[in-house]
């Protein structure tokens, strides 16, 4: 198993705040596309970058929103030269205040079960959010992604949603975690990003080519 | 005339690349605040010509620094630096009298740009 002293060999101080800084411009892009499509205005806060063995991940995550009983996941896979799974998580009950969101008169047919509704405004956001939060990370490194169909989960715990994708507890990954909050929902989500060992020799070139392009 | 500038950003790395695309050859004397706070300390030490104001910071963003900046200084030339380009928070940016909108990633052609800009804007004041 891999020790702390290890982990912080495996990516330096700076290509941690350069990804950082990178996390932060493709969240700014998401959120802007978000905006288009629906009227609202994100409210961003600094992203996190931590590096954790994978077998730490899920209990990471657990602790960041230990304050909620129930979360509702959008989770899409990626694939490129960056590979890696993207979660967005928010609070319980926040699905019914997004409805109004896709459908701002409100006016719902009786035979559409709110869960349902809740499920699809999961959907459009985490694809609009995920889509282009990755999308802008692979185009800043020089890479290009395919995306998995996004997987919803209303309304449950974390609990099997992310702990499928750690099957080998030696690797390490890399944590991407922004917080966000809808102004005019007040609705609050995180959206955490999980790079697997195997992306991180590219990851490290592409990010020495980024900060290249600024000397 | 801009000799004075002034980074905000929370990122050392985005400060280093602000910096990489300032031109190295007017002089300009460049200093920088990790949040929208010490900005404003630093904003009435220093009284820079200039300023690039990144948004999403931590302890004060860089609308409510942008906003204490203007109170001390209604003539301080604050150009935001940010990647967060939705619709409403450029809008609310020029609302709080942001002198102009610049996004990240930036480029040096951009920084460039707007700094000719700013000191077009300061040689008009007179």
């Amino acid at each position: 198993m891999l020790k702390n002293d290890n982990i912080k060999e495996m990516i330096t101080d700076e290509e941690t705040d350069t990804l950082q800084e990178i996390m932060n411009i493709a969240f700014g892009r998401a959120a802007s596309d978000l905006a288009e499509y629906v009227d609202i205005f994100v409210i961003l806060s600094p992203p996190l970058i931590k590096v954790l063995q994978a077998f730490d991940v899920p209990s990471y995550l657990n602790n960041e929103i230990k304050d909620y009983d129930k979360v509702s996941v959008v989770e899409q896979n990626f694939w490129g030269k960056f590979k890696g799974n993207a979660f967005l998580v928010f609070p319980s009950g926040t699905g019914k205040r997004m409805i109004s969101l896709f459908n701002s008169e409100n006016k719902f047919f009786e035979s559409e079960p709110t869960h349902e509704l809740e499920k699809e405004t999961f959907l459009e956001i985490g694809n609009i959010l995920i889509g282009a939060c990755i999308g802008k990370i692979a185009e800043l490194l020089g890479d290009v992604t395919t995306y998995s169909p996004p997987r919803v989960v209303v309304e449950n715990g974390l609990r099997g949603v992310v702990y499928d994708n750690l099957s080998d507890p030696d690797n390490l990954a890399i944590v991407l975690k922004t917080v966000f909050e809808f102004n005019e929902k007040n609705v609050s989500g995180y959206m955490f990003i999980l790079t697997k060992q195997e992306s991180f020799a590219w990851l490290k070139t592409a990010l020495y080519k980024f900060l290249e392009q600024y000397k | 005339m801009i000799k004075k500038i002034l980074i905000v950003d929370d990122s050392p790395i985005s400060i280093k690349i602000i910096k990489s695309c300032i031109p190295t050859d007017k002089g300009y004397e460049l200093f920088d605040a990790s949040n929208g706070q010490i900005a404003v300390e630093k904003y009435k030490e220093l009284k820079p010509d200039l300023t690039f104001m990144d948004l999403t910071m931590p302890v004060m963003n860089g609308f409510d620094s942008l906003a204490e900046i203007l109170k001390f200084d209604q003539r301080a030339l604050v150009i935001i630096l940010t990647a967060d380009v939705q619709i409403k928070a450029v809008a609310k940016a020029h609302d709080l009298g942001a002198f102009s909108v610049v996004k990240k990633p930036p480029a040096k052609e951009s920084i460039a740009t707007a700094i000719k800009e700013a000191d077009n804007a300061l040689a008009q004041r007179g």
